[in-house]
């Protein structure tokens, strides 16, 4: 029987707009697989291990929440995320989350705060909130088959951009994406997935958290080949409906 | 002259927006932000002048608003007094414009001594100081639609800002609630705080979700004696010392509780009392506190405070019911994770079987983003599948809502979809057995457009009225 194990960093504190749905979404796909998971919170003063970990998601806060963990996150788990990151752990950074594995953010008014610097990417803080739901098309999804389509809903002032080692996660079809400039969203290193699709992301696009699984399932087991497919006509609907009322068009149903 | 000229814009913007109102009615629609917007373009400071007019009461906060003012409305009316309310729909300045201008009379004097009026959180800053309210309740804080309220600590920050200007309100806050009670910290108000006593609420533990573990004051982690839902409860910070305050009203003992109402025991220094309270949900334990509070910065006696809470009965918050020939529907509003974890709760006291029907929308007055299903914990609807006969979804969302539910355990097979209200209605109402309940949670918009419905088939009355 296959296990993995997936923490989710300090889920209370950076739990905002229905982050706990991605795990969820995780576990749930695992175990209508018999796939067995163990969850592990990791939060202020709880010491990370890469080795202990097979996907790692971290989620976005509001300021107060964030300026708590500044501290325990910086001196206490820094290297070992960067560890995680270098090592090709799968991890998911939603929102915040992203912002947070970058190297800095700049608030409007100049001042730089340092982030863990795990992928090369940094946020500027605007007066501009980038708010809506959000369809954008990824390559790698593509790959495994899919239409690589990918709903979600963002809601940032920060405009992150992203330095030469790092892939956007996808090409903005509707919405506004990192900086709502670029026609980018979301940035990808390794095995590390970044993206301001908050909340039910994984819940609704079936394809992308199954990616993940199997990045995981592969890093763990040199004998893991793919997941068996599940009926996903729900999820469908509703990634469809988006879709269809973003874009005009039909996405191709998976 | 000056004063000439504004006695005179007064009055002008009085009459076009009572004119508006009387358009508005001909027209049978129950729009009440227009007329207040016409008066405000005309007359800017009319907002001052209109509340100089009254004794004004303001209710603000998460939730719990409209209940509460539902409850304090009763408590004035045992005093005599003759009070204007707010709609709920009507809580921002145009809203409260229109409501302020439809009690005075041609001449624009007002047929009411008091206003009450249900804030919006995000509007109270700026509409606290030229209220200039008597009295002011907040109720709680809890996350709700982020993408329109922004982070929650500004929100509470903004109701802050506005009680900082008014420092001659008397304050009536949670003292459950870090968040709330915080605003009458180092405040000159006079403060009364009401709160649930030790244990005595059934514990639902405390939430990954809590929207408030740490300390607003030093950021370090709270110690709860107990918690009573979300992040209420007796909290204490270990390393600052802020700690829940004591109460001057607080819930002693729940003798009774049910599906239709509980019977508990209040009590304070200044009060003990007895009461039943016909508010289904343990939330609205909080509420009648909220009101008992509001009863004695009055200066009711314990009987009239009983009286009050007892007499009143108009179910809870935005839950009405309504009779279709031997079968019962009730509609139940639900619009943020905290809210929808307690009408789940109060659904779990229901003994007979129901059906269950979730209408969610994504319009701007809904919240745009619908994200927060995921906070919600439909995970406990397990424990009460059985009773469940179906479970529908419908409104924009409805496929979000599907795919929630599914996430939490329910079989995909006892999950319709039904988008069209008038047949959601009635499929939901076949399945329903004699005697037995359908239950509608829709969001507000979806409210709204299901009540067109209900009032066309079933003469439900109109709410503006
Ligand atoms: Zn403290």
């Amino acid at each position: 029987m296959y296990e993995l194990t997936i923490c989710h960093l300090y889920p209370d504190l950076l739990n905002l707009y229905g982050d706990r749905g991605n795990i969820i979404a995780l576990t749930k796909r695992c175990e209508w697989r018999g796939i067995r998971v163990h969850s592990r919170p990791v939060s202020l003063g709880d010491r990370f291990s890469p080795d202990e970990c097979d996907i790692l998601f971290i989620g976005g806060g509001q300021d107060y929440e964030q300026s708590i963990i500044q501290d325990d996150l910086l001196k206490g788990k820094r290297e070992a995320i960067k560890e995680a990151v270098e090592a090709g752990k799968v991890i998911l950074a939603v929102c915040g989350g992203m912002q947070l594995l970058g190297r800095y953010y700049r608030t409007h008014d100049g001042k730089d705060i340092a982030c863990i610097g795990a992928v090369d990417l940094w946020t500027h803080g605007s007066h501009d909130r980038l708010i809506g739901n959000l369809v954008f098309e990824c390559d790698f999804l593509k790959k495994d088959g899919f239409d690589g389509l990918v709903v979600g809903f963002e809601n940032h002032s920060g405009k992150t951009w992203m330095g030469p080692g790092v892939r956007p996660m996808g090409k903005v079809i509707a919405g506004f994406g990192n900086n709502g400039e670029d026609g980018f969203e979301g940035a990808v290193y390794k095995n590390t997935y970044c993206t301001y699709s908050h909340g039910s992301l994984l819940p609704k696009n079936p394809a992308l958290a199954d990616h993940l699984i199997t990045l995981a399932l592969k890093n763990r087991y040199t004998d893991f080949e793919a997941l068996p497919p599940l009926d996903d006509s729900l999820e469908a609907a509703a990634r469809e409906a988006m879709i269809r009322r973003l874009t005009g068009k039909q996405g191709s149903g998976r | 002259m000056k004063q000439r000229f504004k006695l005179l814009r007064f009055w002008a913007a009085v009459i076009t927006a009572k004119c508006a109102i009387v358009i508005l009615r001909l027209f049978k629609s129950g729009g009440t932000s227009l007329p207040g917007k016409l008066a405000l373009k005309l007359y800017p400071q009319i907002l001052d002048h209109l509340a100089g007019l009254f004794r004004v009461t303001m209710i603000t906060g998460t939730n719990g608003k409209t209940t509460t003012s539902r409850i304090v409305l009763s408590m004035m009316e045992q005093k005599g007094l003759k009070v204007i309310t707010n709609k709920s729909g009507a809580n921002l300045s145009s809203g409260i414009t229109t409501t302020l201008i439809s009690a005075l009379t041609l001449g624009g004097r007002p047929r009411f001594s008091h206003a009450l009026l249900e804030t919006d959180e995000a509007a109270f800053r700026t509409l606290a100081p030229r209220l200039k309210p008597e009295t002011v309740i907040v109720t709680n804080f809890f996350r709700d639609q982020l993408d329109r309220y922004g982070e929650l600590h500004t929100t509470v920050n903004n109701v802050r800002e506005g009680i900082s200007r008014i420092p001659d309100a008397v304050l009536i806050l949670n003292a459950d609630d870090s968040l709330c009670a915080s605003l009458g910290r180092n405040a000159p108000n006079k403060v009364i705080y009401f709160g649930m006593g030790e244990g005595i609420y059934p514990e639902s533990g405390a939430s990954i979700n809590s929207d408030a573990a740490f300390c607003i004051q030093c950021k370090s982690r709270y110690e709860y004696s107990s918690v009573t839902f979300g992040h209420l409860g007796h909290f204490r910070c270990p390393s600052c010392g802020y700690e829940r305050p004591h109460t001057h009203v607080e819930c002693s003992g729940i003798l009774f509780y049910d599906s239709l109402g509980s019977h508990v025991e209040i009590s304070g220094p200044d009060l003990r009392i007895s009461v039943k309270l016909a508010l289904p949900g343990l939330y609205n334990i909080y509420n009648a506190l909220a009101g008992a509070s509001f009863g004695l910065a009055l200066g009711l006696d314990e009987k009239a405070i009983a009286a009050a809470l007892s007499g009143f009965e108009c179910g809870f918050g935005r839950m009405e019911t309504i009779a279709i020939q031997d079968k019962e529907l009730k509609m139940i509003l639900v619009k943020n994770p905290t809210g929808f974890n307690q009408v789940l709760r109060y659904l779990l006291t229901q003994e007979k079987p129901f059906v269950l029907a979730f209408a969610i929308n994504d319009r701007l007055a809904d919240g745009t983003d619908i994200s927060w299903l995921w906070d919600v914990d439909f995970e406990v609807l397990a424990l009460m599948a059985e009773r469940v006969r179906n479970f529908y979804v419908s409104g924009i969302r409805a496929e979000d809502m599907a795919v929630r539910l599914k996430y939490a355990g329910i079989s995909t097979d006892r999950i319709r979809m039904e988008k069209d209200y008038r047949q959601l209605i009635t499929r939901a109402l076949q399945e329903t057995g004699a005697g037995e309940t359908c239950c509608i949670l829709p969001t507000y918009t979806a409210m709204l457009d299901i009540r067109r419905i209900l009032k066309k088939q079933f003469g439900l009355k109109e709410f503006w009225k």
